[in-house]
């Protein structure tokens, strides 16, 4: 063995001086994304500190409600308290039986409430305008917890221009509260930014049929309706919507 | 993969003689140099061909949905702990350490590991969760500042592979466990940090070893060696082979520095095999073995990897326990010997258990349904060398709590019906997804769910029975001037004739008429007969055209017996289907992945989410309804005898002729599941919609515990108090007065009032038909 190593170590040495790769690694670049994202947003200071303000304690329309985090409003619900289900009387009749009582769907939800870390429904609507252009949400529009985070973080990625990444923050908070209208009408804003007109229109409508009570959410959504039909050509649509987000204020 | 054979080295030609033929020797061992620098070149381009490039190709790996954690959130901690479990987290007193947890009754402590999403880096942090009842009720962190939302780490579920592959999870130097460089050192190669390649010492060792008949703690080889020979050669046993294997260490010395050819041993190390797939590398091996990521391990465990080495098969710890345990004490003991460790730390460490996990558990990959939907989803953007060799991250949206529910519903009933003749036959598939978001969360392909074959939940089409009925009456409910719920239906029997001259005589499940009925009580109940007379009604070509709006892209001919399910669908078509009836009317592209990450944790592609509305919400609010009264009075009422009355579900039951097939398809507000029972060779089984697949279906709610389901009602949608016997209007007063959603306009005129003077506050009749969004 050691008779071969004598060779070996002499070509190597002559080799090594021809050695083409540097001695030592392969450059490893460590490219993180800009550090400027949340800097910029502080800067303009969008999100935060112009349109969230913190429920005010006490006030009768907290509803703390352990769902998913949410408090969506169910118009009607009270109705359903006064029908009790069942004992409806089967009569011989025309028909081998009768309705049974009750109606189904709009049953008052008996979750466990959960603390209030949920985000508490609207406050009188204010007259303060809605602030749109920067996707800020009017002073009726607070939110809280898992949901404001989520938004937060969407809003700093679009205003970094990371679409993508704002649209999959808004997913993801869509998956913690799923019936909250507002996480779809950021979506609507951000697939309108990224130039998908249909789909914005479809998480707005979807929205409109989460945000009864909600005026002006309901004019916002509106709004990205007719700028989405607009994008598609759709003027008499547009106007259509237009004058929707007008009722609904 | 391909690896580089060594060619044949040139035969040293031989010398004879002396004096004379110096010179002849002299000038033969001078072109036997040249002939041996030429060789050495031709290494030396190759030890840096491969080591310089991509190392390794890596198949894709697939991950879990992170587990999002906030306030207010679903989640009982026994499916959080079950969670932490399959993630591999250490139950300490004190957590203290990313993976580890300490639970104190309510109480969970845990510290999370950390995780490259798509959307950005979840930073490890400490974190404090406690739970009241089955929900999250405080989220902070240790100095007890609140959190809004974190998440923990995906559980990873399986890989894209190729058949025989080689599977690694890549680590870095400074993701190594304090200990196991020290170990691996002081048991493999103990002149590593000062040979050049070869260690002449060692060999010479190793020879005196091996002849004096002692106890082989070390092998001649160098960690060089080893490396060169797993990653450059074959495992062909000679002497030229050695010598090669030798040149080309030193070679590799030559161009790289100790620390990363460590790093690539680290990786490259082969410690186990898990049926075609080779486990290489300790990154992998701590996975496979103990769950955790490499960073976490102990000494005990690294100890066991590091001995492991020696023989993998051999000291395989899931297979040949005790001699593991023994080999990992020895190595041990020469850490102690070696000052690596000191004696009580090697103490302590020999009365720790193996430690290794079991197989079959959740952390394992053993979810074949879904991992085959992600790779069909997968293979439609990229190809299967991207997918086996690119290391790619596949986020999806496969949720193992529910998973596990799924799969123990279906063992569960399977157990119960047991004394059903033939049902031993009877295979399953399930779906279950999130209405809200479109995502598929679980999967069962097969009554045995680990088992990898036929996935019926994808490939299975058979007839869906009364699962079509939704699609008949939501036909006639887009139509409020012509039909409500409350509009008679006539359930006698009736024959059609077919074009081909064939008779199509339908027949209610009881053999019975039923007389007249109201609308809703023909889906409640499923009667045959009604449904035939109001599909052909509506005509069988538009309810056609309903199932595709409702999201099913398969065709069917307009016959008549489509009315009642004649036509074939698979398990996840179904799922299309009723997703969009519990979605409000919004169709959505059924997801199973919701992004790709490239190896380096860049983003690559997004799925996402993706609605369109096909209906008016409205006469979706009138067809949940009825299908909530499939539940409360129809053939789905058996789960009430398991669920709570407050649970406010929707479905519809199917079976097909003969009990060929027994489906079973339903919502909450949150979960969506189909379940699919019958025989692989369409035979009859023991089982309706009703006894067989409704009853895996309650079971899976009844675990899953999922939210009621609560539509909002639509702005033209009025509740009407209509007389339960005549359907007329009538005052809320009344006796027999029932309510009733109506699309605005259809609703009956108010009846008079019966005991009380209260005059009816309904809405005009004359109130326009609120057109929706146009």
């Amino acid at each position: 063995m050691n008779k071969w190593l004598i060779p070996a170590v002499t070509a190597v040495a002559l080799l090594s001086g021809c050695s083409s790769v540097q001695r030592g690694s392969i450059p490893v670049v460590d490219s993180g994304t800009a550090v400027s994202n949340s800097e910029r947003m502080s800067a303009n200071g969008g999100f935060r500190q112009t349109t969230v303000k913190r429920p005010v304690q006490g006030q009768a329309q907290a509803i703390p409600q352990g769902d998913t985090g949410v408090v969506v409003m169910v118009p009607g619900g009270g109705a359903a308290v006064s029908t009790p289900i069942s004992s409806s009387p089967i009569v011989p009749g025309p028909a081998s039986g009768g309705i049974t009582s009750g109606p189904y769907t709009p049953s008052p939800v008996e979750s466990a409430p959960v603390n209030s870390g949920s985000y508490s429904m609207p406050s009188t609507p204010s007259g303060i305008p809605s602030a749109s252009s920067g996707g800020g949400l009017s002073a009726d529009e607070q939110l809280d917890g898992p949901v404001l985070a989520l938004l937060t973080t969407a809003q700093q990625q679009q205003a970094g221009g990371d679409l993508n990444g704002a649209s999959s923050s808004l997913e993801r908070a869509q998956r913690v509260a799923p019936r909250e209208p507002q996480v779809l009408y950021r979506l609507a804003q951000v697939r309108m930014a990224q130039g998908d007109a249909p789909q914005a229109e479809q998480f707005a409508r979807r929205a409109l049929t989460m945000a009864n009570g909600r005026p002006d959410l309901q004019a916002n959504l509106w709004e990205v309706i007719a700028q989405a039909r607009e994008k598609q050509g759709d003027s008499a649509g547009a106007t259509l919507a237009r004058q929707k987000a007008k009722v609904s204020l | 993969m391909t690896r580089t054979r060594s060619p044949r080295t040139k035969k040293k030609p031989p010398s004879k003689g002396l004096n004379p033929w110096l010179s002849w020797a002299i000038k033969l061992s001078l072109v036997g140099l040249v002939v041996l620098a030429g060789f050495a070149v031709y290494l030396d381009a190759v030890v840096q061909e491969k080591f310089s490039g991509k190392r390794w190709t890596i198949p894709a790996k697939v991950y879990a949905r992170p587990l999002e954690l906030f306030v207010g959130q679903k989640l009982s901690k026994d499916d959080f702990l079950t969670e932490l479990d399959a993630l591999g987290y250490r139950r300490e007193a004190v957590s203290n350490g990313p993976g580890a947890a300490a639970v104190n009754g309510n109480t969970v402590d845990l510290n999370t590991r950390g995780f490259q999403f798509y959307e950005g880096l979840e930073k490890p942090q400490p974190v404090r969760v406690r739970f009241s009842g089955d929900y999250v009720a405080e989220l902070s962190a240790t100095n007890g500042s609140k959190l809004s939302v974190v998440r923990l780490e995906p559980l990873m579920i399986g890989g894209i592979y190729p058949k025989n592959l080689e599977d690694r999870i890549l680590i870095k130097l400074d993701q190594v466990p304090p200990y196991l460089l020290e170990t691996l050192v002081a048991v493999e190669d103990r002149d590593y940090y000062s040979h050049w390649g070869v260690s002449p010492k060692s060999i010479a060792r190793a020879i005196w070893v091996n002849t004096s008949g002692g106890k082989m703690t070390q092998g001649g080889s160098t960690l060089t060696q080893q490396l060169v020979k797993n990653f450059y050669l074959t495992s062909e046993r000679s002497l030229t082979r050695k010598l090669t294997e030798a040149m080309m260490a030193m070679l590799l010395e030559l161009h790289y520095d100790k620390k990363e050819i460590l790093e690539a041993y680290l990786n490259e190390v082969f410690v186990g095999q898990d049926g075609q797939r080779a486990v290489h590398g300790f990154g992998l091996a701590s996975q496979f073995f103990f769950g955790q990521p490499l960073s976490e391990l102990k000494l005990h465990q690294v100890a066991l990897l590091v001995g492991m080495v020696k023989g993998p098969s051999y000291y395989n710890p899931r297979r040949n326990p005790e001699r593991a345990l023994e080999r990992r004490n020895l190595v041990l003991d020469v850490l102690e010997q070696q000052g690596v460790a000191t004696a009580e730390q090697v103490e302590a460490a020999k009365k720790m258990p193996l430690g290794v996990t079991t197989r079959g558990k959740l952390a394992d990959s053993s979810f074949p349904g879904f991992i085959d939907l992600v790779k069909r989803q997968l293979r439609e953007d990229y190809r299967d060398e991207d997918l086996t060799e690119e290391g790619l991250r596949i986020f999806t949206s496969f949720d193992p709590i529910l998973q596990m529910k799924a799969e123990a519903s279906v063992n569960d009933t399977f157990k119960r019906l047991a004394g059903r003749k033939g049902s031993d036959d009877v295979e399953a598939a399930m779906v279950v997804t999130n209405p809200e978001t479109g995502e598929v969360q679980a999967m069962i392909g097969s009554r045995q769910a680990s088992y990898a074959g036929f996935n019926r939940a994808l490939d299975a089409v058979r007839p869906i029975g009364s699962l079509i009925k939704p699609a008949v009456y939501l036909t006639a409910l887009e139509k409020p001037s012509q039909y409500t719920l409350t509009s008679w239906l006539s359930d006698d029997p009736l024959s059609v004739k077919g074009a081909n001259g064939q008779v199509w005589k339908p027949q209610n499940y009881d053999r019975r008429s039923h007389g007249t009925v109201f609308l809703y009580q023909g889906l409640a109940h499923s009667y045959n007969l009604s449904t035939s007379r109001l599909g052909l009604e509506v005509g069988v070509p538009n309810v056609l055209k309903t199932l595709g709006r409702l999201g099913v892209t398969r065709e069917f001919p307009a016959f008549p017996s489509m009315l009642l399910g004649a036509g074939g669908m698979t398990p996840i078509e179904v799922a299309t289907m009723y997703q969009t009836l519990a979605n409000g009317g919004f169709n959505t592209p059924m997801r199973g992945i919701r992004s790709v990450l490239t190896a380096e944790g860049e983003p690559l592609k997004r799925y996402p989410f993706q609605i369109e509305q096909r209906f008016d919400p409205a006469s979706i609010y009138l067809i949940q309804n009825a299908m909530q009264r499939v539940m409360r009075e129809g053939t789905g009422s058996s789960v009430y005898n398991v669920l709570p009355k407050t649970l406010t579900l929707a479905g519809k039951t199917g079976t097909s002729n003969d009990s060929r097939d027994s489906w079973f398809a339903g919502f909450s507000q949150d979960v969506l599941a189909v379940v699919w029972l019958g025989r692989d060779d369409n035979g009859k089984t023991p089982f309706t919609g009703a006894t067989g697949a409704l009853q895996v279906w309650t079971s899976f709610m009844r675990k899953a515990d999922p939210l009621p389901l609560d539509m909002p009602q639509p702005d033209n949608v009025v509740q009407a108090w209509v007389d339960s016997r005549t359907g007329q209007g009538s005052d809320a007063n009344c006796p027999g007065a029932v309510q009733m959603p109506y699309i605005r306009g259809s609703e009956p005129p108010p009846g008079a009032a019966c005991a009380s003077e209260t005059p009816a506050s309904g809405e005009s009749v004359m109130d326009w038909v609120k057109g929706w969004m146009n």
